[in-house]
């Protein structure tokens, strides 16, 4: 094979895999602590592309700027849908340990109800922000960088170095990895178990808000894009580990790369099924994903 | 009724004005009553309403309700004595199991006459099996799986084009071009998406440049909803056809087109695009207007066809699709137009909305004016096997921001010169 195509085509997929692995990042944090599987965490990103779209259109704020807005926004409906939906639920099942099936189902709910809201709210037509300014691509060499897609995938580490950083040293992080260890000896030293479930689930739709804003330059926003995202997030983040934070990062790119090599030899399609093959190999060798706990 | 002889009392004893106001509320209902005794004929069609191509479907939906709305008021179908049309949708959410169970509905619980639908060759082919089995005509809108009507099917008929055609129209353009330029390109690429619609494309495009001497260089395929084509621009750098047939709906070919500007890949003879996405007017609302220069586009209607046509119902249909959709008649509106005026025309010949006299009607059918032709044919006539034979799609190219039709060279208007080959990026202003 050609190496210029064969490094062409590491540089994409470390793009893509960094795209893919910021994204599974929320997936990654709520599992972690809440053992909640999220189905409705691609619903979420594309109520943030929307929302960094209509930004964008209405108020004319360039989609890097509309951060400030959807991030906020995004923390406080996850918030919400994790103290007023999830919860109950929670609460019901407190003797035990939380069913995933019943908060899958659950969520799978509110994926549906989302998706569909949006098709009612801004029918089918596909949105699309356009930047006002032009950003050349980089030349690494002879291959040429998309400046946005760089700085999505970048942003993607510094998120995950940042959220590690804060569990591991803030006050709130230590209560949100305490309560992840064991939910009742936290609540017992004081730990306001509904609270930080509740914050834990609106960082990780925050961290959406903030892909939502970053990827609104090169992905339209379309009612249906939720799921694309929302399955390679389960693939990532089941790879890397789940309730791992750095385990999301190096699933994605390890995904990505993959599918962009093996995407040279057969079509992207097949490519896709040999990635699926992958993630079965890896869990035979190492059933709690690359950087997971057993 | 207790109550309007109570009210009617009441009246009589009060004094005449509410007596009078009674009487006429009366006539009313006894009008009211009067219009629902009046035939109406429901046909039903089935549409991806939502989904990943709700977008086309719910202007197909715009065009067959713009139709219904257009018969209705100038009179209805006139040998049924005036009977008012009434049009139901099914959604198919782009999915062949939910389409042929919205036709069920559509054909046993909703009792329609006649169907039309469905956009997506995927859904069409099994639903069109269910509408032949119960005997109910089927108007095909917009599928183009060339399999559709070859399969004997009574109740089958194909306003549009086969597949085949398109593919053919594709290579002829691409010939014609050649000729007029002397400059002929060697190889072709076809990326498409990979259900019915794309892979029968890609099959035909590869047996039309097979007997005219092009060499295929490129062929793949891309499952639907893709959130990156990196990957396969990479594999168009590496294997460098020269002209770049691609099929995809709007969300896919919206990326697509945008990675292709971003990548700054150059394909001499540029990109030709059958369609999809290219025809949707949301497409063209959300990509920059630079990622579609120079792009061909075929699609089975004619985008100028408002300049040319002077028939009253088509430039309404116009006017109200930029009043409901916020923009131009498209290809879809169009073909949702033309369905219900076809299924119009048939049941004024056919007298009745049974439906085995209405699918006698159809394959008569041989229609030469009217706003059924909305899509730029010069006429509807079925084959036996229930195709359209004089369908024909226009192929535009993107010039300096505008599509103009560059095929057939009779269809180009006078001071339209296509650029072949086109530009590099680097040749082009502001990229």
């Amino acid at each position: 094979m050609d190496p210029f195509i064969l490094s062409f085509a590491v540089v994409n997929g470390l793009l893509q895999g960094g795209i893919y692995g910021g994204i599974a990042l929320g997936l990654s944090l709520i599992f972690g602590v809440l053992r909640v599987v999220n189905f409705a965490h691609g619903s979420f990103l594309m109520l943030s592309l929307y929302l960094s779209f209509w930004c964008w259109n209405l108020l004319g704020i360039d989609p890097y700027l509309s951060a400030i807005v959807t991030v906020p926004a995004m923390f406080a409906l996850g918030y919400f849908v994790q103290s007023v939906i999830i919860s109950p639920l929670i609460r019901r099942e407190r003797a035990l340990v939380v069913e995933p099936l019943s908060a899958l189902l659950l969520t799978c709910g509110v994926f549906l109800v989302l998706d569909n809201v949006a098709l009612m709210a801004f029918g089918p037509d596909v949105r699309s922000v356009q930047l006002s300014y032009y950003l050349p691509s980089l030349m690494l060499g002879p291959i040429p960088v998309n400046i946005p897609r760089l700085i999505a995938a970048l942003a993607a580490i510094l998120v995950a170095v940042g959220v590690s950083f804060w569990l591991r040293h803030s006050h709130a992080g230590r209560a949100i990895r305490a309560t992840a260890q064991n939910r009742d000896a936290a609540a017992m030293s004081g730990i306001d178990v509904p609270k930080v479930y509740a914050v834990t689930f609106g960082l990780g739709c925050a961290i959406l808000g903030l892909f939502g804003a970053l990827i609104s330059p090169f992905i339209p926003a379309t009612p249906t894009i939720g799921l694309a995202f929302g399955i390679k997030s389960f693939i990532v983040v089941v790879l890397g580990g789940m309730g791992s934070i750095p385990g999301s990062i190096i699933g994605g790119l390890v995904i990505g790369v993959f599918e962009a090599v093996a995407s040279q030899f057969v079509t992207a399609t097949s490519a896709a099924i040999f990635s699926l093959g992958l993630f079965i190999l890896v869990l035979l060798v190492r059933p709690a994903g690359i950087m997971g706990k057993a | 009724m207790s109550n309007h002889r109570l009210q009617r009392t009441t009246a009589n004893k009060s004094n005449l004005l509410t007596g009078a106001l009674t009487f006429g509320a009366l006539t009313f209902y006894a009008s009211f009553a009067f219009a629902q005794a009046a035939p109406t004929v429901t046909i039903g069609c089935v549409l991806p309403l939502s989904g990943g191509s709700a977008s086309v479907g719910s202007q197909t939906k715009v065009g067959a309700e713009i139709a219904v709305d257009q018969i209705n008021r100038e009179g209805g179908i006139k040998s049924m004595g005036g009977a008012k049309l009434n049009v139901v949708f099914g959604d198919s959410q782009s999915k062949a199991d939910i389409g042929v169970t919205e036709t069920e509905r559509l054909v046993t619980r909703e009792n329609v006459a006649a169907l039309c639908g469905a956009f997506n060759s995927a859904v069409t082919f099994p639903a069109t099996e269910v509408a032949e089995r119960y005997k109910t005509p089927w108007v095909v809108v917009g599928a183009v799986k060339d399999e559709i009507t070859e399969r004997n099917f009574k109740y089958v008929f194909r306003i549009n084009n086969k597949a085949n055609y398109d593919a053919r129209e594709q290579v002829d353009a691409i010939d014609l071009l050649s000729k007029e330029t002397g400059k002929k390109p060697k190889t072709l690429g076809v990326i498409y998406e990979g259900t019915d619609w794309g892979r029968s494309h890609a099959a035909n495009i590869k047996k039309f440049a097979s007997e005219r001497g092009y060499s295929v260089v490129l062929d793949e395929a891309a499952p639907p909803n893709q959130v990156d084509f990196s990957n396969q621009l990479l594999k168009v750098r590496s294997t460098k056809p020269e002209a770049l047939i691609v099929a995809f709906y709007t969300p896919d070919h919206l990326i697509l087109s945008r990675q292709l500007m971003e990548q700054r890949l150059d394909v001499p003879f540029g990109i030709h695009s059958v369609g999809g996405g290219t025809e949707d007017p949301a497409f063209y609302k959300a990509v920059p207007p630079r990622a579609v220069g120079y792009y061909f586009v075929q699609e089975d209607f004619q985008i100028d066809i408002t300049e040319v046509t002077k028939d009253p119902m088509i430039l309404e249909a116009d006017k109200r699709s930029k009043e409901v959709l916020g923009y131009p008649m498209s290809a879809y509106t169009a073909q949702g137009l033309s369905g219900v005026y076809v299924i119009k025309d048939a049941l004024e010949r056919a007298g009745s909305a049974d439906r085995t006299k209405l699918r006698d009607a159809l394959a008569a059918t041989d229609i030469k004016s009217g706003p059924a032709l909305a899509t730029g044919y010069q006429q509807i006539k079925f084959d036996e096997q229930g195709q359209n034979t004089h369908a024909h799609g226009a192929i535009s190219q993107n010039i300096e921001g505008k599509r103009r039709t560059v095929w057939p060279a009779e269809n180009r208007a006078p001071g339209v010169k296509p650029s072949w080959p086109v530009p590099t990026w680097s040749e082009r202003p502001n990229s």
